[in-house]
This record gives structure tokens, C-alpha cells and sequence, in this order.
């Protein structure tokens, strides 16, 4: 707790007006982080507020929480504590957009899915595609370093962030990198703030990076009865000259998930989605090679095109937003070296049956990226189940650590989070992990306890 | 002496013929490709992280610094020991560790040459992107502590987006591994943190890299103008319309005339600059971008443009690009490398701007750069035994930097700060955006042991009180 609410509601009164706050535990429920509901929300208007904002928690001894548009929320341990969360959906505006140097500078509560509407009609987009991209903020992508399909070929917002605006938790407004595409001018300090998960302050404004669009898309979809035949397809894709956008993998749960979207029908095997876009000469090539590679492993293709393979795509990155409502669901997120994708899937399902675990695993095959979710296979839902699922997530966590990867939860509930770390265990660069912490936030204002080690 | 009792030490960690401490040798690691030179009071080869973690250990219990050397071919006096101590010479860890194809990633020392890792990809068909033009000489260790970029930039982006993973071995002896060969570690990503520090975080021992499959077809043009402008306006209407190619570059008349004394690569030596496009990647649409691309440079006022016919036309434009540095010493017994940046449509001004400073301070000054990076290299010749001439160069050269920041630039595009422009960082970068960059060096190097004395200028209350 603050020292005094009191006197901290009026501090922060006085700087964003009491209509942009809200102490309501009716209102303030919905902002709960892993079942810690905020002593307030407060809405800055201006980046400069947010920095009087952080100012003032600090002098009262609050402890804050940024927060964007929600969507990662999930993401991480139960902090110490949340006294205050900053919400930054008043910080929505485009700052500069120079579409003739391809870049944007964006505060950080613009939703991306509104970000690109806009800048749409210069024919430029930020060719990234995390899931739930209607509600993402840009400072939330930023944040989480969130991803979709697409890093395939476009990386990450690592990638493509040129600049950002900082307010560190003592209240400093600070500035990283720039506008221009090569920038060694002192410390690459974007790095530090890009997937820091609000630890080290609150990204404000961010610039970057844009992309012609290209002029056309489609989409293969290949079926195979089982993983070998898409795994083997992956392989050669990626041994091949081909360049697509997104090669995703989904096992049956996940394409059962689909069906409505993808209009396949069930089929109970596997799937190998590969989007391709550019020229239409390269589209057309790209499709007929996948088409054919595809039939050569005994897999039977469906094509998308343009609109409807943007369609497939959508459905795609928010598979787990179709599944089923359960108290005990975890989501998880596991990264292990590319050439391992497959085999993971293979070996998480094995593992995860075991357990008594049903998975529905959907991965970016060309990334090393899995996403999966596990539930209770038997209608245990009780409290009961939890420790037993605790123990089966720290088992499928030694899959993906077996191949020098690792797991990390996405969603779970308060209760499963007391019993296993979100992140898993530290590894050897983890000092300089925490005196970087120390150095830039040594009173823990910023969303203590939450990232990795309980930084 | 304690000086010799370091010297001691260190043979103890890595064998007498691997420590040099003669005053001749000194003398040959107290320079790198910038102008400043200081002597190191010992230079240690190393050849494991073992023994990185030796040498640090006892620069620990001495108190000495510690700078990390590859190839000295940095253009900021990254390599030059301010405060002397110890040189750690990591070319001997020169070895390709692994190349997992499966996974798109190698495991490389850090001592190791950037082109001996490109040939090495190539015989299996991949590539590590990032190119710069002193890949011959330069290694991966300095690639990834300057962050370096190349002429493939463009469409590839520059060091740090191809470097996934590092072993350090921090200022205080201590390994550390910063992401691998698994994406998304949990926790900072300090290996982005570290790419770009400029040797100040510690000693990186190993790298792991993207690697990416070579592309089925290439094609290389090279656009001859009359007029500057016009081509440096033609880069901006490529990108307009929609397109991304590998490869940018233009060169201006000095630099032109200079690399075809030295290379004869058939450049005419009488147009006013070159710009040189390449694109890649499958082959069915290559012809069509390469007519549009030729259509755009005609549109623009192209004299004329040429596009390579085979491997080896293309292997000569890219010998004149890649010499062009070492061409332009031919002009002058020195010169200052630029490493100015800014937004690609200001090119135009910006180089007319550099046009009128050369005038100004009475200095020839050629060009190269990587123009769609808008990364400008005007090379400001002088003679380094005219004293009058050199503090010309430098107010010449700084003005330069103001100009960049002016247009909405920055002072460094791929060279780095070093030494070399501490005293323009304040041009970019406040106050406490300096302080920020300080409490992560601390969190780094508390003693600051690492390459000290580099890229940040004093405090303002010091130079205030001196
Ligand atoms: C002719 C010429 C052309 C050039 N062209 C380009 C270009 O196109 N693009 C570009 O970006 N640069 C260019 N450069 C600059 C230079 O080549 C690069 O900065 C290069 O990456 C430096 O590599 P190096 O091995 O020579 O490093 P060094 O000069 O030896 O060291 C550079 C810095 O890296 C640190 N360092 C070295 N090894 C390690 C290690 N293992 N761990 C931690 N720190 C380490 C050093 O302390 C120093 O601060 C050019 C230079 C020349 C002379």
C-alpha cells in the first residue's frame, strides 16, 4: 500500500483532473493484475504527465502498473503489490508520420490495429501481426515484445522500433535511439526497454520503422494426417529459396479450433499454413512450389487468396481466443531453437498426455516459437487439480529446456502462478539483470516482482 | 615493480609467447583506424573464454583496464587504450563453432573475420548479412561491439538484427550467456543491450547469428549521373514506388576518380556521382524490378545505366564500392571518416550542405554513402603533419555532425562514438538520457574497468569547474 492514499489521490488530482481517475473497486476490478485490484487507475493526457504521474507514486511510495490495452497483462508473475494502474489509452496520437522516410512516431497507447488503418493510405504498413491486434497498444507490443506469424520474415519490434520516449520510475523523461535507420550513437538503449514488461518505466512514444505494402497474398494451406509429413514440409521450406511471410503449425486441437474459420472440416491431423506476399509473380511461384511440396509428403492443399488469406491469418494468430472457457487453462508460450519446432510439438504431446493434460499446440515453425494451451483432460476442475498441473507444466518446461529453450506463462490463474514461476529459473546473466534493475528502479515502483527472478 | 608483476600474471593465464610487452609491440597496438594513438602497458592474446576470465580476473585484482581488440579496424578509436592497461587481442579465437542449417543459426568466436564466416556460409549456400566493407579485416567481436553496419543495410538491417546470442564474460570475470539458440529468453534482452557497447560491457567470447539462405537471384546496377542531386533524389523515388532493395550506394567524383586509380573497375571518372542498386531474392520478378528500377533512374536524369551481366561485372562494382576507403588515401596522406545519418529525402540538403562547409573550411572533402540508409560518409582530406589543417578538419567535421542532428539525424550511423565523438554526443543526447546510459554501464561494469573513458564526455559540473 501506498503510504497514504489520501494524499496520493490528491497529488495526482492535481495533475491529470479527478474525472481521469477512478478508485472505484467496481471500476478498478477490471484492472486487476493476477487478482491484485488497483487502489486506483489514472488516465495521463500528455506524455508529461505520465512522468509527474511516476513522479508522484514514487514520492508516496506507490507501486505502479502500466497498462496498455491489457492484452499481456496475463504475462508474467503476481507482483508485489499494484497500488496504481497507469492507463495510457489517452496517449493515442500519431506525433509524425514521414512516409517518405517509412517511419511513424506513435505515443504509446495507440492500438496498432488503429495505427495501421492510418497509415494505410499511404500504402505502408508495420508488418507485424501479434494476437489480439485490435486491442494491443503500441507501447504494449514494445513492452511484452509481443509476436505473431509474421516474424517469419519480419522479426520481431526489436526489429523495427528506430526510437522511444522513456519516463524511468524516478520520474525522468529520457529519449533511445532516433528516427534514422542506423544509430550508434551511444548505447542501443531501446534494447533495454523492449520486452522489460513495464519494469523499468513506461514507454510513452515510440518511432518505427515501416514497410511498403506489397501487392498481393495468398496463402497455402497443406493437411496431413500426421506431424512427420508437415514437419518434413517445414524442413524443406526452409532449406529452399522460397521466402514466406508465416509458416505456422497446428496440431489437431488447434485446427479443430479452426474449422469454423478455415472451412477444412475436421480431420484430426495436422496442418502447415505458409503465407507468401509481394509481386504477383512471386506470390503465384511461391504457391505453386508450396502446392507441390505439399503433395509430395501426402498432404492436400487449399489455396487462400488476398482477403481470404488475411481471413485465415486473423483466425490464425487468435486460435486460442475459440476455445473453450476454463478456470484451469494455462496458456503458455514456449521458444526453442527452429529446427526443433516439430519435434517439440511431438514431444509436448506426449508429455502433456501423460500428465492428464489436453494440448492445443499452434506454432510459428519457422520461428521456434510454440504456443500452447493445456487443460485438465478429465473434468477435475476443482482446486484440486492445481498442483497436479503445476507439476506438468515444470515437465513440458523441461522439454523445451532439454533443447536450450524455454517455457514461459502467458495466462494462468492467481492460484496455479503461487505455485510455479511464470519464467522459469534465471539463468547466468541474470545479475546484471538485477543490477540493471536496481540502478533504474532501487524503490520498486515499477511493477515489482513481475519479470523474470521477481525483478 | 607491479608492472612486471602483471605481466607475470598474465603469462600465467596464457603462456609467455601469448603476453607482449616490448616496447616495439606496444607501439604496434597504441593505434586503430582512427587518428588518436595511447600505449597499452600489455598486450594479451587470448585463445578461450577460459582464458578471457583469467586476464580479467587479474586485471580485477590489479586494478588495470582492460580494452577487447579484434581487427583495430574501428573508425572511432574504440580499440585505443585511454587509460592504458590491458589489450586483449581476441583474434586467435578465430573458429566457426557450429552451423546449424536446421535452425538457421551459427555459433562463431568472436576473433573470427566477417568475410572467413561469409565464405565459410556460402560453400553450404547461407549468409550472415551484415557486410561491412572492411569485412576482410574486421571481425565479429568488433561487428558486434560497434554494431556495424554494410551496404545490405537497407533491406537487412545491421548487426544487431542478426546477432541472437552471446557469451560475455563480464568486467568483474564472471560468464554470462545472453540468449542462444532459442529465440525470446526470458528476462532483458541484454544481448541487444550489448551489441553497440563498444567493448565497455565486457568481452564477448562467442556469437550466435542469424544465418539466411543465399537468394536465388541477384541483380546489380549501377546508375551515372550528372548531377548529385538527381541521384541522391532517385533513392528516394525507388523506396516511393514501393521498393526494397538489398543495396543503395552511391559514390561522388572524387571518390569515383580515386577507386578508378586504384582498382580500374570502368567507373567514368567524368559524372558527378554513381549509384549502385542491387536487389535480390526469387528470381520471377527480378527482370521486371530491375526495368522498373532503370525506368526510375532514367526518369530521374541517369546519364546512363549499366546492369551487371554475370557474377563477374557484378564481383567489379562491388570491388569499387568496398575500396573506395582505401582508394581515397591515395588523396591525401589522411583523412577524417564522417559517419553522419539522416532521414533518407534529406540527403539532397544535407550534401549540399557538406558542399558549402568544405568551402568553408577550405577542405576537400569526397563522399560515399549508404544511401538508403541516409548514412553519409564525407571524407574531410588533410595532411596530418599541418596542425593548422587538422584543427580545420575537426571543426569541419563537427559541424558536419550538427548539420545530421539539425536535419533530425544523429552523429553515428555505424562507426560508433569511441573516443572520437564523446564531445558531440551532447548533440543527441540530454542530460539524463547520458545518466541512463551510465547507470546501465554501471550495472555492467561497476568498476568500470571495461574500455574506460569511451563515448561518454564528462560531466557538465566538471568541465564547468576545470
Ligand atoms: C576501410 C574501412 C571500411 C569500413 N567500412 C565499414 C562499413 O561499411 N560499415 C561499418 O559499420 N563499419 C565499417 N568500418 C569500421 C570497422 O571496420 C567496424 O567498426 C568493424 O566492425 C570493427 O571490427 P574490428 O574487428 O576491427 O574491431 P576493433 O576495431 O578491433 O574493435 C572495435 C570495438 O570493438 C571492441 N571489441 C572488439 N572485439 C571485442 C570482443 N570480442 N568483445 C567485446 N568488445 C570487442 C573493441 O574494444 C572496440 O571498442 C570500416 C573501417 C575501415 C577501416
Amino acid at each position: 500500500m501506498p503510504h497514504d492514499l489520501a494524499s496520493l489521490w490528491r497529488r495526482l488530482e492535481d495533475i491529470v483532473g479527478n474525472s481521469h481517475m477512478d478508485a472505484d473497486p467496481e471500476s478498478t476490478s477490471a484492472f486487476a493484475v493476477d487478482g491484485l485490484v488497483p487502489s486506483l487507475t489514472v488516465r495521463p493526457g500528455t506524455q508529461d504527465e505520465v512522468a509527474e504521474v511516476v513522479s508522484a507514486c514514487a514520492a508516496e511510495g506507490a507501486a505502479l502498473v502500466p497498462w496498455g490495452g491489457g492484452t499481456a497483462m496475463g504475462t508474467g508473475n503476481r507482483p508485489e503489490r499494484v497500488d496504481v494502474v497507469v492507463r495510457l489509452d489517452r496517449l493515442d496520437r500519431i506525433v509524425e508520420f514521414d512516409p517518405d522516410n517509412l517511419c511513424v512516431t506513435v505515443e504509446a497507447g495507440m492500438p496498432l490495429a488503429r495505427l495501421q488503418e492510418l497509415i494505410a493510405e499511404k500504402k505502408v504498413l508495420l508488418p507485424l501481426d501479434p494476437p489480439d491486434g485490435a486491442r494491443v497498444t503500441v507501447g504494449g507490443l514494445v513492452a511484452a515484445n509481443l509476436s505473431g506469424p509474421r516474424r517469419l520474415q519480419h522479426g520481431t519490434i526489436r526489429d523495427w522500433v528506430l526510437g522511444m520516449r522513456v519516463v524511468l520510475p524516478d520520474g525522468e523523461r529520457i529519449r533511445c535511439g532516433g528516427r534514422v535507420i542506423k544509430n550508434v550513437s551511444g548505447y542501443d538503449m531501446n534494447k533495454l526497454f523492449i520486452r522489460s514488461f513495464g519494469t523499468l518505466g513506461i514507454v510513452t512514444e515510440v518511432t518505427v520503422k515501416l514497410l511498403p505494402m506489397p501487392a498481393a497474398q495468398a496463402s497455402v494451406m497443406g493437411l496431413f494426417p500426421d506431424l512427420s509429413g508437415a514437419a518434413a514440409v517445414v524442413e524443406k521450406v526452409l532449406a529452399s529459396f522460397l521466402l514466406p511471410e508465416a509458416l505456422d503449425l497446428l496440431d489437431p486441437g488447434a485446427l479443430d479450433l479452426l474449422a469454423p474459420a478455415l472451412g477444412h472440416g475436421a480431420t484430426g491431423g495436422f496442418a502447415l499454413v505458409a503465407g507468401f506476399t509481394g509481386s504477383r509473380e512471386v506470390v503465384a511461384r511461391q504457391v505453386r512450389d508450396m502446392e507441390v511440396l505439399i503433395a509430395e509428403w501426402g498432404g492436400t492443399t487449399h489455396l487462400f487468396q488476398e482477403a481470404d488469406s488475411v481471413r485465415a491469418w486473423a483466425a490464425i494468430t487468435d486460435v486460442f481466443r475459440a476455445l473453450p472457457e476454463d478456470p484451469l487453462r494455462v496458456l503458455c508460450t514456449m521458444a526453442v531453437p527452429i529446427g526443433r519446432t516439430a519435434g517439440t510439438m511431438a514431444s509436448v504431446r506426449v508429455r502433456a498426455a501423460e500428465q492428464g493434460l489436453t494440448a492445443t499446440l499452434s506454432a510459428h515453425a519457422g520461428s521456434g516459437i510454440l504456443r500452447a494451451a493445456f487443460r485438465p483432460t478429465h473434468g477435475s476442475s476443482g482446486e484440486g487439480a492445481i498442483p497436479g498441473m503445476a507439476a506438468a507444466i515444470e515437465i513440458l518446461r523441461g522439454e523445451a529446456a532439454a533443447v536450450g529453450g524455454s517455457l514461459v506463462i502467458q495466462e494462468a490463474s492467481p492460484r496455479l502462478k503461487e505455485r510455479i514461476d511464470a519464467w522459469g529459473r534465471p539463468g547466468s546473466g541474470f545479475a546484471t539483470m538485477r543490477r540493471i534493475k536496481v540502478e533504474f528502479d532501487p524503490q520498486r515502483v515499477c511493477s515489482p516482482g513481475r519479470f523474470l527472478g521477481g525483478i | 615493480m607491479a608492472q612486471s608483476v602483471l605481466v607475470e600474471d598474465l603469462r600465467q593465464v596464457v603462456g609467455e609467447a601469448n603476453v607482449l610487452n616490448t616496447p616495439v609491440h606496444l607501439q604496434l597496438y597504441q593505434y586503430d583506424a582512427y587518428l588518436e594513438e595511447r600505449r597499452p602497458d600489455v598486450v594479451v592474446f587470448a585463445h578461450s573464454t577460459e582464458e578471457v576470465v583469467g586476464i580479467i580476473k587479474v586485471c580485477n585484482a590489479h586494478g588495470v583496464p582492460f580494452v577487447p581488440r579484434g581487427g583495430g579496424t574501428n573508425l572511432s578509436g574504440g580499440t585505443i587504450p585511454f587509460k592504458g592497461g590491458v589489450v586483449i587481442e581476441m583474434i586467435r579465437m578465430n573458429r566457426l563453432l557450429e552451423v546449424d542449417q536446421r535452425s538457421l543459426r551459427a555459433r562463431v568466436q568472436p576473433g573470427m573475420f566477417n568475410l572467413e564466416l561469409g565464405n565459410a556460409l556460402a560453400l553450404l549456400g547461407y549468409q550472415f548479412l551484415p557486410d561491412p566493407a572492411s569485412q576482410k579485416a574486421a571481425t565479429l567481436g568488433g561487428n558486434v561491439a560497434e554494431n556495424s553496419g554494410g551496404p545490405h543495410c537497407f533491406k537487412y538491417g545491421v548487426t544487431t538484427n542478426h546477432v541472437v546470442g552471446l557469451t560475455v564474460v563480464l568486467p568483474d570475470g564472471e560468464i554470462a550467456e545472453f540468449g542462444g539458440m532459442a529465440p525470446d529468453a526470458p528476462g532483458y534482452d541484454l544481448t541487444g543491450v550489448f551489441v553497440g557497447s563498444e567493448g565497455t560491457f565486457g568481452v564477448c567470447t562467442e556469437v550466435v547469428v542469424r544465418i539466411v539462405r543465399m537468394p536465388e537471384g541477384v541483380k546489380t546496377m549501377l546508375a551515372i549521373y550528372d548531377s548529385i542531386e538527381r541521384g541522391s533524389e532517385t533513392v528516394s523515388a525507388i523506396v516511393a514506388a514501393g521498393m526494397v532493395p538489398a543495396t543503395l550506394e552511391m559514390m561522388d567524383q572524387l571518390v569515383i576518380q580515386a577507386v578508378e586509380q586504384s582498382i580500374h573497375c570502368g567507373l567514368p571518372v567524368d559524372c558527378a556521382t554513381v549509384l549502385i542498386i542491387e536487389i535480390d531474392g526469387l528470381k520471377d520478378d527480378l527482370e521486371a524490378q530491375s526495368e522498373a528500377i532503370v525506368r526510375l533512374c532514367m526518369e530521374h536524369g541517369a546519364r546512363e545505366v549499366r546492369v551487371a551481366k554475370n557474377e563477374g561485372e557484378r564481383a567489379l562494382l562491388w570491388a569499387g564500392r568496398r575500396g573506395a576507403f582505401g582508394a581515397v588515401a591515395r588523396l591525401s596522406p589522411s583523412y577524417l571518416v564522417c559517419d553522419g545519418t539522416v532521414p533518407r529525402t534529406a540527403l539532397p540538403t544535407v550534401l549540399k550542405k557538406v558542399a558549402e562547409v568544405g568551402e568553408k573550411y577550405d577542405l576537400k572533402i569526397p563522399n560515399v554513402f549508404h544511401a538508403g540508409d541516409g548514412n553519409l560518409h564525407p571524407l574531410i582530406l588533410f595532411d596530418w603533419r599541418n596542425a593548422e589543417q587538422k584543427a580545420r578538419v575537426m571543426k569541419a567535421g563537427m559541424e558536419i555532425l550538427a548539420l545530421c542532428v539539425e536535419l533530425g539525424g544523429t552523429i553515428s550511423g555505424e562507426h560508433g562514438v569511441g573516443l572520437e565523438k564523446m564531445d558531440s554526443l551532447r548533440l543527441v543526447l540530454s542530460e539524463a538520457d547520458i545518466r541512463s546510459q551510465l547507470r546501465v554501464k554501471r550495472a555492467f561494469d561497476p568498476k568500470d574497468l571495461a574500455n574506460p573513458g569511451k563515448i561518454f564526455p564528462a560531466p557538465l559540473e566538471v568541465v564547468g569547474a576545470s
